[in-house]
């Protein structure tokens, strides 16, 4: 464990302080509408109790409010975010739909339960990714970012706020039941080691000069295409915006058919954008820098990080190569994760659902990834993921595969292995 | 669960926390308040006059420019907000009341409008205009009431009178109407009036009364639809009718309408009726079929029992309009939503010591720690 002061904290937990973290970062009052829903009512209870950090909590009248009052909040220069679960997103999907479209701040949280429908209230699942990246009417796209582990729903949380206000966009953090109400020791961070977040308000008109001087609230950075925040109050900057198609810069009605062209893939290149911004993934392939890389890779999101750690140390344990990749941004994938799925034979992506990230990798990148799905409610065991690795590294190399700890040397079919000891045993 | 006794706010004024125009500087007029945007209602549509009033009386308030937002949701009157000079969003359909809610809760300098319709208020927004009325939300409500679905071009609305031939209905609507007022009443609204599009004048000042309410303010303001539903108004509207149409509502005056009488007054009026603990419509005169100008009852948009004023809305016609109350129904002062929610913030940081970052640090800090050297 690295060193530092440790504590034990929940998902919902960290969420919460993640977000009061935003706040403070970024100077922005927080503002939370929502409507209680399992696994989510715990964020709305812990941020009920913040009140001196000039946190609001609305409890709405519906989901559709709650994400309405929070779109009205970040309007207004607030930190707006709402919280909840599957059944919540798909009522708040228009609204989400209005903040693609105004350009606004905003955070989204699913914890995802089971589904569809009501489905399994109490039990974990991550099938509403499809949701979060389609789940609207019209081109629509929305960043998603999804923790690890319940300490990593704070950095993670922290990223969502980083986006939404330096891109201007909701953002979607897709937690889960696990993740949400499971608990680990966490490494309390300092002060400093947290992100700046600038929301740059508007204060000044951006086009023309002298009498002819105007507020154009669709002029865009050119860095990072976001549109310029002039929140009410601030003389000069009076404008209006709304769900129907803005014409590009001055932000007036359009229905001129090659500006809604524009407009669309302007929004689209501006999530784009975002992995820019992104560090390179983390590739864990302890043979690679020796040449001796895996030709399995195991890539995965959210809270199958657990568990999938575990397969893969098992897989290691054994005596076998595979490297594991975790995804935290969902979109904009990063960079270079195109070139990092090109040098690895097979690809495993194990997910509690029916394959949702592999669709989605399948159709980015044209690669054969394979997917290893349970939708039980419950996490992923990691003795069975071992196996499916296995079967994977067996087909990969062609050569027998004893998950026993360091079978492959057992049964001779790897002749030396480099990652005998240091990875073996230790799965929860 | 236990409740606990709130400390009730100071009640002011609803527009007495936004900002002024600086002494000194030219006060605005209503072309200050004009947009660019060309306007792009149907040539007759009531929608214009409410406009014009609205942006000739905006200057009275005397407020900055910048601190007054218009939300609006979806339909012919929701493009309300293009039109005027001040902050905006033309939000989705029905969700006005929820954006303008996040709006008057985060901001005490902001004044607060919405601009809805009949379908957009009342059917698919009805949850979130009764839920703002309750909670008190310092906001003030224009509900443009045309009776009918103008954007998508003609079909029944929630106050479409039962029976209405319309596109969608062409063996007429089986739905019994919302009585906007009514409703609104029902949903312990604390400031509910009713107004008609082509008297600026009444219009004005309703719009002036309902803005220095402070808390949920809704005025239903009866409008014509020239194209899909003309002369749905013209009993309140027309120099023929409406003065038995009528019934005119003051605070401290009796409720009296119809042809003036010998004292100069209306010769109908409103006294309660024993039998249904309603109000009933009499003829008012020394005649023995007629009652005394002393009976008739006092309009009292202050009474804290929204009994009466409930009763007053049920004079007006669920079916084709022949009569209705206009004016304010009712008007008394409640603790807001917003007040509230900023006062417990207020209260929460009172004594509490350190910077933000400081906090912060003791929050994620705190609990049991170890440390790992």
């Amino acid at each position: 464990m690295p060193t530092g002061t440790y504590r034990n904290i929940t998902g919902n937990l960290a969420l919460a302080y993640g977000l009061i973290a935003g706040s403070v970062q970024s100077g922005l009052k927080l503002f939370l509408g929502s409507y209680p829903i399992t696994p989510a009512s715990d964020i709305l209870h812990e941020l009920s109790k913040h009140k001196a950090f000039g946190v609001t909590t609305f409890q709405a009248e519906d989901e559709i409010a709650g994400i309405g009052a929070a779109i009205g909040a970040s309007f207004s220069g607030s930190l707006g975010v709402t919280t909840t679960s599957g059944p919540g997103i798909a009522l708040k999907s228009e609204s989400i739909g209005l903040a693609v479209m105004t350009e606004l701040p905003l955070l989204v949280v699913d914890v995802q339960r089971g589904g569809p429908s009501t489905g399994l209230p109490t039990k974990t699942e991550q099938a509403d990714l499809l949701q979060a990246m389609f789940g609207r009417n019209g081109e629509a796209p929305v960043p998603i970012v999804a923790p690890r582990s319940p300490g990593d729903c704070f950095d993670t949380v922290l990223e969502a706020v980083r986006i939404a206000v330096t891109y201007r966009t909701p953002v979607m953090l897709l937690s889960d039941g696990y993740l949400a109400n499971g608990s680990e020791p966490w490494r309390i961070p300092e002060l400093s080691e947290l992100p700046e977040i600038d929301p740059a308000f508007a204060d000044s008109t951006n086009h023309g000069e002298g009498d002819g001087a105007e507020f154009w609230p669709y002029l865009r950075d050119e860095q990072t295409l976001a549109r310029p925040w002039a929140i009410p109050g601030t003389p000069g900057l009076e404008h209006r915006i709304g769900g129907l198609e803005k014409g590009d810069g001055h932000g007036n009605i359009s229905y001129d058919p090659a500006n809604h062209d524009f407009m669309v893939r302007t929004r689209a290149a501006k999530v784009e954008r975002i992995a820019e911004s992104l560090p390179p993934l983390e590739v864990d392939d302890p043979g690679a820098d020796e040449g001796n890389g895996a030709k399995v890779l195991v890539l995965g999101w959210g809270s199958t990080y657990g568990p999938i750690g575990a397969g893969v140390r098992r897989v290691r344990a054994a005596g076998y190569q595979v490297a594991q990749v975790h995804l935290r941004h969902l979109n904009p994938f990063p960079r270079d994760l195109g070139d990092v799925l090109k040098r690895y034979d097979k690809i495993l992506i194990p997910e509690m659902n029916l394959g949702q990230l592999a669709m989605l990798v399948r159709a980015r990148y044209l690669v054969d990834a394979v997917g290893y799905n349970h939708v039980r409610g419950l996490p992923l065991k990691a003795a069975e993921l071992a196996e499916a690795i296995g079967n994977l590294v067996a087909d990969a190399e062609g050569i027998e595969v004893d998950l026993t700890p360091h079978g492959a040397l057992r049964d001779g079919s790897l002749a030396s292995s480099a990652t005998l000891d240091a990875t073996s045993g230790g799965e929860s | 669960m236990s409740a606990t006794d709130l400390p009730l706010p100071l009640i002011r004024s609803g527009i007495e926390s936004v900002p002024t125009v600086p002494e000194g500087q030219a006060a605005p007029t209503g072309k200050d308040f004009t947009s660019d945007q060309e306007v792009r209602w149907c040539p007759g549509c009531g929608d214009y006059a409410v406009l014009k009033a609205v942006q000739g009386f905006l200057p009275d308030l005397g407020l900055r420019r910048e601190n007054i937002v218009f939300v609006s949701g979806i339909g012919c009157s929701s493009r309300f907000p293009y039109y005027l000079e001040t902050y905006g969003m033309h939000s989705i359909h029905g969700r006005a009341p929820s954006i303008a809610t996040g709006i008057a809760t985060s901001r005490d300098d902001l004044s607060v409008w919405v601009v809805t319709g009949d379908g957009d208020a009342l059917s698919i927004g009805g949850n979130h205009l009764i839920h703002a009325l309750r909670r008190n939300v310092n906001m003030t409500i224009l509900l443009f009431n045309h009776r009918i679905y103008g954007l998508t071009k003609g079909q029944y609305s929630p106050t479409s009178e039962t029976g209405k031939v319309t596109k969608s209905t062409p063996m007429g609507s089986l739905d019994y109407p919302f009585n906007p007022v009514s409703l609104a009443l029902g949903a312990e609204a604390t400031f509910v009036a009713r107004t008609i599009d082509s008297d600026r004048k009444h219009l004005t000042s309703v719009l002036a009364a309902a803005a220095e309410h402070r808390g949920t303010s809704l005025v239903e303001i009866y409008q014509n639809c020239p194209i899909f539903n003309d002369g749905a108004f013209d009993a309140v509207k027309s120099p023929t009718t409406r003065d038995e149409a009528i019934i005119p509502l003051l605070h401290g005056q009796p409720i009296r309408f119809g042809a003036v009488g010998p004292d100069g007054l209306g010769s109908r009026g409103l006294i309660r009726d024993a039998v249904t603990g309603g109000v009933k419509i009499v003829d008012v005169g020394d005649a023995p079929d007629q009652v005394s100008a002393d009976d008739v009852l006092v309009h009292d948009s202050h009474s804290p029992d929204a009994t009466t004023a409930f009763a007053i809305s049920r004079l007006t016609d669920a079916g084709r309009l022949h009569q209705a109350p206009i004016g304010i129904f009712r008007q008394v002062a409640r603790p807001t939503y917003d007040d509230q929610a900023r006062d417990q913030i207020t209260q929460a940081a009172a004594g509490v010591a350190g910077s933000p970052s400081d906090r912060l640090e003791a929050l994620i800090g705190g609990g049991d720690t170890w440390t790992v050297a």
